[in-house]
């Protein structure tokens, strides 16, 4: 069980939260103090820059309340709606500015991301598949980001970019398939 | 250039970063300030009702003012008749 996944007892304390919340607003203040850090961090590493984040975050909470009178409890933890109004966010700001965004890699989750994509593990290989990434584009990034370097499940992959779990299982091994070509033709293979 | 830029194993945000940023109340506040109906917004602090408000207000006076009035109408024949008559009489 990975640590982002929630069982059906505390999904349903998550819905009574939800519904609580939808009656009086400053009963928000529990979901906004069970995901504040999750949130906080989630953006910090795609801007790298504190006040930036938190802007954002207060952002992300704020919509969060403004759709709560139209969220429908679908089984899905609240926290996939706040992780997509973050990434809704995070690509608005990036586009106002026009700056690079950023992207958090971890080493072991490279390699990782390099066994699945049946690849040979070198300083090489590390080295294409940078450059491999940075030529995706926005969308498929969110899946690699959220699928190999946040370890989410496919099933949130999906509730976060609002699509089931096959579609999003379908779309990262597409993708996957997609950085394996970029990086046969850069290796010269 | 790529639209990205990759950062290795970067250092992540310590808790006291964190908790520094956190203000539910300021949330709350947006949150009330952003879904208060507007009647029960004194009109000062909203300038944009109040623009509104004066601009609807300075039309109707100009309107009131100055489009109401109509050219002059031509005297009445009868009246300038009459006016005759009492002119002729002794």
């Amino acid at each position: 069980m990975n640590e982002h996944h929630k069982s059906t007892h505390d999904l349903e304390i998550e819905r009574s939260q939800v519904e609580a919340a939808k009656a009086d607003p400053a009963k928000f203040n529990v979901l906004y103090e069970k995901y504040y850090k999750p949130i906080f961090v989630f953006i910090y590493r795609r801007t790298h820059d504190e006040d930036l984040t938190a802007d954002l975050t207060a952002n992300t909470f704020l919509k969060g309340m403004l759709s709560l009178k139209k969220f429908e409890w679908k089984g899905v933890p609240f926290s996939a709606l706040l992780f997509r109004i973050a990434l809704n966010e995070i690509n608005l700001h990036f586009r106002k500015t026009n700056r690079q965004q950023v992207v958090s890699l971890d080493s072991t989750n490279l390699g990782a991301m390099i066994a699945e994509a049946g690849e040979k593990d070198s300083e090489d290989t590390r080295k294409l598949l940078m450059l491999a990434l940075g030529k995706l584009n926005r969308e498929e990034l969110h899946f690699i980001e959220l699928r190999f370097f946040e370890k989410r499940a496919f099933a949130e992959v999906g509730q976060i970019l609002n699509m089931t779990e096959n579609n999003a299982k379908v779309r990262t091994y597409r993708i996957l398939e997609k950085l394996k070509t970029i990086l046969i033709r850069a290796g010269g293979r | 250039m790529s639209d990205y830029k990759f950062d290795l194993n970067p250092k992540e945000p310590s808790d006291e970063q964190i908790t520094r940023h956190k203000d539910f109340n300021k949330v709350l506040q947006n949150y009330q300030k952003m879904t208060r109906p507007l009647y029960k917004t004194p009109l000062y602090k909203n300038p944009k009702v109040f623009l509104w408000l004066f601009l609807i207000l300075l039309v109707i006076y100009l309107v009131v003012e100055f489009g109401g009035e109509s050219p002059e109408t031509p005297p009445n024949k009868s009246d300038s008749m009459n006016a005759k008559i009492d002119t002729l009489k002794p």
